[in-house]
């Protein structure tokens, strides 16, 4: 009875979604014949101006570095106040909570989209468009890492008249160093797949040629800023893949 | 008001822990250069009055302690594994250090200095350099204690410091403690599983049970 239950919600929250998206399969046959003729079109990859799409590559690599870096500087306080064994200020906790969810909550692109309104077109509206998002993710995996850390140091520190701000960084800082790092190098990478995007709305890296690509319906330079983006992405997974392993 | 060098003493401490008295009204005195045990079944209350002597726990009397704060050697040794056995000994100078120095780990020279002639002291010379975590069971202890001696407190609680050592390893940690007090003239309470170390390396042995304290 209670699964049957549970089948009818979910079988009504499908029907709700498909009401809401609308799936069209005549409208996706109509359009099959336009897909084909653009892949058709992409081949070969149109490379030329490489120099300019490496620059756009290394670009979008600045803007999540960068925008990373600045989340970690941020989210070092947040972490701080939202982790139970260091809270120096308990009524702040619940707060800090709330503060890091909302910035998780709301997309990097969403971020860099208010921030090309405020400080106009380019890379560095991009950067502070993900160093926002990222402090929240950043901050709630370290207070994370902080809270099912091993105490018993920390409370060695405490009972020998060191305060928490002391424990939380002779100790508990160095102890967490593997999980917090990994989880800094997990969220660079994920951030360096996000930049690929930002262009869209104007906030530089390779998704400004994208967007300029598809605007001009020239397949052929999508496809090879495609695999420029594939290749990126793969190389920072590797390369985050390696140091996580080695902090292990 | 506490006359200087009476060691430790403890006055009607009472301890409550999530509805149940662990401790009731224990009243105790540990000389400077005396051993004394604290013997007594599993949940007790050892752990519990070490911790409320050492001022981790909120309890009812009072505590009053040559140099303050009593220093504590935690069970299981409560060592930061990935920091260098000398690190951990640091660890115990936090109370009379800024915040700026240590969490850049750069501690004061002379520090450091003490921290080495801890780890001598203890037996661990030369091994000031291991992380803690590639270090036995019998070392990590040792490196327990020097973190203790480093807080330069004149009172030393130890919480069941032996109970995970082999025999050798557990005689050599006590026949250190003992030397501690005779030597150094700490006040040591200890607490002990093992009724025939405590008959040879205690001064006097306390027992405890259902949170009241005697003298056997």
């Amino acid at each position: 009875m209670r699964r049957l239950l549970w089948l009818l919600v979910l079988a009504a929250f499908y029907a709700a979604c498909i009401a809401l998206v609308q799936p069209d399969l005549p409208r996706l046959w109509a359009g099959l014949p336009r897909l084909l003729r653009w892949l058709a079109g992409a081949f070969p990859p149109d490379f030329s101006g490489l120099p300019d799409l490496l620059r756009r590559a290394a670009e979008t690599v600045a803007i999540a570095t960068l925008g990373t870096s600045l989340a970690a500087l941020l989210a070092l306080p947040l972490t701080l106040l939202a982790a139970r064994p260091v809270a120096p200020l308990p009524a702040l906790y619940h707060p800090a909570r709330g503060l890091l969810d909302a910035l998780r909550g709301i997309d990097g692109f969403v971020f860099a989209l208010i921030f090309v309104a405020a400080v106009g077109l380019g890379p560095f509206a991009g950067m502070l468009g993900i160093a926002l998002h990222s402090a929240g993710s950043i901050a709630k995996l370290w207070s994370e890492a902080l809270e099912t850390a091993d105490f018993a140091p920390v409370e060695a520190a405490l009972s020998a008249g060191g305060s928490r701000a002391q424990a939380a960084a002779v100790v508990l800082l160095p102890e967490t160093l593997p999980q917090t790092a990994s989880a800094l190098l997990y969220v660079w990478e994920f951030n360096i797949r996000a930049s690929t995007v930002l262009g869209l709305v104007g906030a530089g890296g390779l998704g400004q040629e994208l967007k300029n690509a598809v605007d001009l319906l020239d397949f052929a330079r999508v496809l090879a800023i495609l695999i420029i983006i594939v290749a990126l992405v793969l190389a920072a997974d590797r390369l985050s893949v390696l140091l996580r392993r080695r902090l292990a | 008001m506490l006359e200087t060098r009476r060691g430790l003493v403890l006055r009607g401490l009472g301890l409550s822990l999530g509805g149940r008295m662990v401790l009731r009204d224990i009243s105790l005195d540990v000389a400077p250069g005396e051993v004394v045990s604290l013997e007594g079944p599993s949940g007790a209350g050892k752990t519990s009055l070490l911790r409320a002597a050492a001022g981790l726990l909120p309890h009812a009397g009072q505590v009053l302690a040559d140099g303050g704060r009593p220093a504590l050697v935690f069970q299981q040794h409560a060592l930061a594994g990935r920091l260098t056995a000398r690190g951990n000994v640091l660890v115990g100078a936090l109370g009379r250090l800024g915040f700026w120095r240590p969490a850049l780990g750069v501690w004061p020279a002379a520090e450091v200095a003490a921290a080495e002639s801890c780890l001598a002291r203890v037996g661990l010379a030369g091994l000031g350099g291991r992380r803690a975590a590639h270090l036995s069971g019998g070392q990590r202890q040792r490196v327990a204690i020097a973190r203790a001696l480093l807080q330069r407190a004149p009172v030393l609680l130890a919480d069941e410091p032996v109970a995970s050592l082999d025999p050798a390893n557990a005689e050599a940690i006590l026949t250190l403690l003992r030397g501690l007090a005779r030597e150094g003239g700490l006040a040591i309470l200890v607490s002990l599983h093992q009724p025939e170390l405590a008959r040879r390396f205690a001064d006097r042995r306390l027992r405890i049970a259902e949170g009241h304290l005697w003298e056997t």
